[in-house]
């Protein structure tokens, strides 16, 4: 890398691809620092795998600029990146120890080194038990294992991921999260690609949201994931007492005629909404989870995916806002409150309803009843 | 270097495929069929013209089956580590060589086991296996350049149809040809001679295998053009490969 020039890792600016007519990326622009996990999520066809491989040089820009590691040379770097393809495509012929020895061939390394690498890399991914089978008997689960170890190998200083956890069943999926999750702690400027929220928040320092070709949002997961999961308080009546008194609490709290939304959530703002709906003699029907916001910034994102907002999410200790960075003029909208329902969640709400609901009269404590709650509380 | 481990890489992979099976068996009833023959022996002209017929068939399918182990996704994990574009296809192209060339070894020793050529020494051997192997090797740099990961689909189009131009003296001649305007009959065989010139080589390689006639110079000539030939064609796949956004196929 050029030192004393930018420390970003990779620096897009204004990058279109076509395939003939099919305009893919349409002057995307976008910066990952040293150090950095980015993460961007993007519907299937939005052009993810396409800027990998732009970035890697297997493609080359219709127009725009691309350098990675300082250079617009993508083949002069690439012995320093790392590839992890998106779906489980290998030479299944080999074994795993094969397999990894050819790549490290590939990659210049020989001998005792390539066979300690590969022991280590195999460890590391906890295939050494495997490491003399054919890929071919692999599950899907181990193949990604065997693709994070050859990414690996060479002590990549970037790591490209492409759909880490598709195709793979729920526990699959843990795994390849948790063992990303642990690469983390090596330092690697890592850039992930995927449509799975999931893989974001557990992994992400940063996350943009691929759509119409263009970076539609970008946000700092760790600010995101302060917020918590929105959620949805269904009562039978809200006065227009209460509605002032509950959305006194903050800007996040949203009231109408029966519903209270508390759109920007943390465990204190429930509980006083709680607390003031009991106090207030409001019988609660039921509590749902609404979107995280990770998933209410991708749904508005794809939604719109015509206009390019940053947002930044700025938190204090009593309330939290979304607001608008300096080079944006639009003004910052929450996304509108899609409600979806999610079974088992809202466990911190109904502790809350809990603990309280005994302090409470009986008619005081209807809604609670019927969400089940009290009959996992027989003293309430 | 690297280009001899992919060239092994690929090799590998091919064996473990079992497609070698095809070639294996293919190369023993070429023998049992057309080079064993009891009781009646064979000479080296015959053994040549035998040869020099099933290595070109043979290199169609092997060129075939490496271009499509070559062809897949795969490759990609490869290509991000230090396999340069040019170092995977001329993995591919090398493995071709190997297989080909392997299948025609196979078949000369059997046919020296069991029923040698009573003309043929080893020096005879080698001055038809050259020309011969050349061929080889013409062809299937020919096929890797015309494959979809190498060129376009028009470009492959182009030189399609530039090739049916060439051999077109096949069937357009005499009468056809005697009925189209002056005009056309000298823009076509000013055009068939164009286009056949890079085709002499090829079939008089043949003849030079199967005559082993090197007593004038054109037939050193002829192994230098059907060397330089087979460089331009690998010269021209390895640039379009280089140069061109990567897509496999089988996606």
């Amino acid at each position: 890398m050029e030192r004393g020039v930018s420390t970003d890792v990779i620096e897009i600016t204004d990058l279109s691809k076509s395939y003939g007519s099919v305009q893919v990326l349409r002057g995307l622009s976008l910066r990952v620092a040293a150090g950095e996990v980015y993460g961007l999520l993007g519907p299937n066809g939005a052009g993810k795998s396409t800027l990998l491989h732009l970035i890697l040089g297997f493609l080359k820009p219709s127009s725009g600029s691309l350098r990675v590691l300082g250079s617009s040379n993508p083949d002069s770097v690439r012995p320093q990146i790392g590839y992890v393809p998106e779906r489980q495509r290998y030479h299944t012929r080999y074994t795993a120890r094969e397999y990894l020895r050819f790549i490290g061939e590939f990659s210049g390394m020989s001998g005792l080194d390539l066979a300690d690498k590969v022991d280590i890399e195999l460890h590391i991914v906890g295939l050494m038990n495997d490491a003399d089978r054919k890929m071919s008997t692999f599950s899907k689960g181990m193949l990604q294992r065997v693709g994070v170890a050859q990414a690996l190998l060479c002590d990549p200083a970037l790591l490209l991921i492409d759909e880490p956890t598709s195709g793979l069943d729920p526990g699959g999926q843990r795994e390849i999260t948790d063992l990303l999750t642990n690469l983390r702690d090596r330092g690697h400027t890592v850039f992930l690609c995927t449509h799975y929220q999931r893989d974001i928040e557990s992994l992400c320092d940063r996350v943009g949201v691929l759509a119409g070709g263009k970076l539609a949002t970008e946000a700092v997961v760790r600010d995101l994931r302060a917020l918590g999961d929105g959620v949805l308080i269904q009562v039978d009546a809200i006065s227009t007492e209460l509605r002032g008194s509950l959305e006194a609490i903050g800007r996040g709290v949203i009231c109408d005629l029966r519903t209270v939304r508390i759109r920007q959530n943390t465990p204190q703002i429930q509980a006083m909404v709680l607390h003031r709906l009991l106090d207030a003699g409001a019988a609660i029907i039921a509590l749902e989870s609404l979107e995280s916001p990770l998933e209410q910034l991708y749904a508005r994102a794809v939604r719109a995916d015509t206009s390019a907002h940053r947002y930044e999410y700025q938190t204090n200790s009593s309330d939290r806002t979304i607001s608008p960075s300096p080079m944006n003029s639009p003004a910052p909208v929450i996304p509108p409150p899609p409600v979806t329902r999610r079974p088992n969640e809202g466990d911190t709400l109904l502790d809350e309803l809990l603990r309280r609901g005994s302090a409470q009269e009986p008619t005081q404590r209807t809604g609670s009843r019927e969400t089940g709650a009290d009959d996992a509380e027989p003293n309430v | 270097m690297r280009t001899l481990r992919f060239t092994g890489f690929t090799l590998l992979e091919y064996v473990r495929s079992g497609r070698i099976i095809l070639e294996i068996i293919a190369t023993l009833v070429i023998f049992f069929v057309f080079l064993r023959r009891p009781g009646l022996g064979i000479n080296a002209e015959y053994f040549f013209s035998v040869t020099g017929i099933y290595t070109p068939a043979l290199t169609l399918y092997s060129t075939a089956a490496f271009i499509g182990i070559g062809d897949r996704p795969q490759g990609y994990v490869l290509l991000s580590r230090g396999v340069s574009r040019a170092s995977y296809l001329l993995g591919i192209f090398f493995g071709t060589l190997v297989i080909v060339s392997s299948s025609y070894g196979l078949l000369s020793i059997l046919t020296v086991i069991l029923n040698p050529p009573p003309d043929l020494d080893l020096l005879g051997w080698i001055q038809g296996t050259l020309p011969l192997l050349l061929n080889v090797g013409l062809l299937s740099a020919l096929m890797i350049m015309l494959s979809p990961m190498v060129f376009a689909t028009s470009w492959r189009l182009l030189v399609l149809g530039l090739i049916a131009l060439a051999f077109s003296n096949n069937f357009i001649g005499g009468t056809i040809l005697m009925t189209l305007p002056d005009w056309a009959q000298s823009v076509l065989r000013a055009i068939q001679a164009l286009l056949g010139g890079p085709l002499v080589p090829a079939f008089y390689g043949f003849q030079l295998a199967v005559t082993r006639d090197y007593t004038t110079a054109t037939a050193v000539v002829n192994l230098i053009a059907q060397l330089s030939l087979l460089l331009s064609l690998l010269g021209l796949a390895i640039y379009s490969f280089s140069r061109r956004d990567l897509i496999f196929s089988h996606q």
